[in-house]
């Protein structure tokens, strides 16, 4: 962004909303990057001549995308409750979860990814199995397959050890004040800690784009921490990038264009290559804001017993 | 370059022995082809230049060859306003060799039509200068799609009133630009539209991450018909249709040579620098040599003298292999 007064970052220079610049510093424009590059990186006496302005924008959209889906972090986090068919729509810009929590009493519990799958398509079926189809010869689908149905309606049992587990409930017997359960096969010894979580599950239907929980309340209340390509939509001029990378978003497109190029040696697009992971090692390294504080409060808890 | 002074070299040279008689109407045919060549071998000097430069063969300071010959091609860059010929299609500047920019500039402040005419001003009676936020500095542009000054450009040097500027350019003196429209334009925000050749503009619309906006947009020239060369250009994205929002930087051609006489004494026309139509050469001083080898050159053919045409011939080698 362009260097502002003080009036301008606080108040937005009187203009709604007010929050418009807030922070606004530590990102460089992707209008800036392809102006920079385009004036320092590109011409008669630089190695990469001859682009159009169409391809740096290429590159430098594709490295912010690169840059978004591992090296920075760039966390959104949206909140929504779940439909009735106990689902949470992915958000537009969604390209991976980082975590998936529940908010409820006042905390957001972390849920757990269900080993399992709790969804499903289904064909329809007559009573011998036979597949059913329409008149065009296309197979028949029902609304709900019946692993999604037990979902819904709560009737689905559950290899976690929550509400929906299919212990849960079972009948006992009372002696000298502790419960015992006899299970039908075998017995239960010690415990599955992969499987021992109290919250609701969820899996990711991704080409549905849709994230299915199991053993949850309708309505609750989910929280979504995922990351995005940056792309802010599809609208340019609020797509931008953390400083601590500019300087490797210009080695990647001028790698990214001289890699492709005919006719450029081999030592100069290993040179660029070169150029563009050790500026990226760099950034992470910075953007890894390992300071003392934060490490002083992780370590307090180094001497204490965990029981 | 005077006209007069090239003209008078070549005779001296070919009427040394009496060679034979030019005309004017021959000699300004000739000063044409000459000064079209000179201007087109420029761009190629320019390439070659660059090439030594990247060599490093090729030095700074005085031996900055590269400096004078941008300086040339720059005294012939022009900037014009494209006008709109509906939709998203604009015309280009009839007299341009090359489109060297587009810009676009986003921000309307004020637009309108010419109710007074008035020399560098503008006077619209329906207007609100003042109200819109017009200050001086801001650039002006005639977009009437047949006006006398269509395209043509000014800055505003002060707003008079509500209802009237004044401009560095007289744009809208005459009475045929009554009605005639006009639009002002922010400086800020100004973005390159990027020439995109005719069988990639398909793919750059269609890719998500390139496809054409108001922060990068695009063209592509064509649009020629079965009678018409193809002149106008399509911009993309289709919404930029806003007519004096489109400016092109350019290179033009340079104007035609012509020598002008009054009358016509014994035999020979005498000169004369005051008619509307004369006009001098547009090339600097330092190519009179390489002109008037030219010209000789075409003479000689003319008048079918070996001597004058090898004469041209061998000045203008002689003069390349100067400029190596």
């Amino acid at each position: 962004m362009a260097y502002i007064n003080d009036y301008a970052y606080y108040q937005n220079s009187g203009n709604e909303p007010k929050d418009a610049n807030w922070g606004s510093y530590q990102y460089v424009s992707l209008a800036d990057i392809v102006n920079n590059f385009m004036l320092m990186y590109q011409g008669n006496h630089e190695l990469v001549n001859n682009v159009d302005r169409y391809q740096v924008l290429f590159h430098a959209k594709r490295g912010i995308q690169e840059l978004n889906y591992d090296a920075m972090k760039e966390i959104k986090i949206l909140q929504l409750d779940v439909t009735l068919q106990l689902r949470f729509i992915l958000p537009q810009d969604y390209v991976n979860w980082v975590r998936i929590s529940v908010h409820a009493d006042g905390v957001l519990k972390p849920l757990t990814e269900n080993i399992q799958t709790n969804w499903s398509g289904a064909y329809l079926q007559d009573h011998d199995a036979n597949i059913l189809f329409d008149e065009d010869g296309n197979v028949l689908k029902p609304e709900n397959s019946e692993l999604d149905l037990e979902r819904i309606t709560g009737g689905e049992k559950s290899i976690y050890l929550n509400d929906g587990s299919r212990f849960n409930g079972s009948e006992g017997y009372c002696c000298d004040g502790d419960w015992y359960f006899d299970y039908a096969i075998g017995a239960r010894f010690g415990l599955n800690t992969e499987t021992a979580n109290s919250n609701p599950t969820f899996t990711i239907d991704k080409q549905s784009g849709v994230i299915n929980f199991s053993n949850i309340s309708k309505a609750a209340s989910v929280v979504l921490e995922y990351v995005s390509d940056g792309m802010a939509g599809g609208v340019d001029s609020e797509v931008q990038l953390n400083k601590l990378f500019e300087e490797y978003i210009y080695a990647y497109v001028k790698y990214s264009i001289l890699n492709g190029k005919l006719a450029v040696q081999e030592y100069v697009v290993n040179r660029a290559r070169k150029d563009k992971s050790s500026l990226l090692r760099n950034a992470k390294i910075r953007l890894s804001n390992i300071h003392p504080g934060r490490l002083l409060q992780n370590m307090r808890g180094q001497n204490k017993w965990i029981k | 370059m005077p006209i007069n002074e090239v003209r008078n070299t070549v005779l001296a040279i070919v009427n040394k022995n009496n060679y034979g008689y030019i005309s004017p109407q021959d000699f300004n045919l000739y000063c044409q082809q000459a000064q079209m060549s000179i201007f087109e071998d420029y761009f190629y000097a320019y390439n070659n230049q660059i090439v030594k430069e990247n060599q490093r063969t090729s030095g700074t300071g005085y031996a900055d060859i590269t400096k004078g010959l941008v300086e040339v091609i720059d005294g012939f860059s022009a900037t014009q306003t494209l006008i709109n010929n509906g939709a998203n299609l604009f015309s280009l500047p009839s007299n341009y060799y090359l489109i060297n920019k587009l810009n676009y500039y986003p921000i309307i402040v004020a637009s309108g039509n010419i109710t007074l005419n008035a020399a560098f001003t503008i006077n619209d009676t329906g207007a609100t200068f003042v109200t819109s936020g017009v200050v001086a500095g801001q650039l002006v542009s005639s977009t009437s799609k047949d006006g006398v000054t269509a395209g043509q450009s000014a800055y505003i040097t002060s707003v008079n009133s509500e209802t009237s500027l004044s401009i560095t350019v007289d744009l809208f003196s005459k009475v045929s630009t009554i009605g005639g429209s006009y639009t002002i334009v922010l400086g800020n925000g100004i973005v390159e539209v990027e020439r995109v050749n005719q069988h990639k503009i398909f793919y750059l619309k269609s890719s998500p991450l390139t496809s054409p906006s108001t922060g990068y947009p695009a063209y592509v020239l064509g649009n020629a018909t079965t009678t018409g060369y193809g002149n106008i250009i399509n911009v993309y994205p289709e919404t930029l249709t806003t007519p004096g929002t489109i400016f092109a930087q350019y290179v033009r051609y340079p104007i035609d040579p012509k020598w002008t006489y009054v009358e016509i004494v014994s035999g020979e026309p005498v000169f004369s620098a005051s008619q509307d139509d004369y006009q001098d050469f547009e090339l600097p001083l330092s190519d009179e040599p390489a002109l008037i080898a030219k010209i000789c050159k075409y003479v000689g053919i003319e008048i079918r003298e070996q001597d004058v045409f090898q004469f041209g011939a061998n000045e203008l080698q002689s003069e390349q292999q100067t400029q190596r």
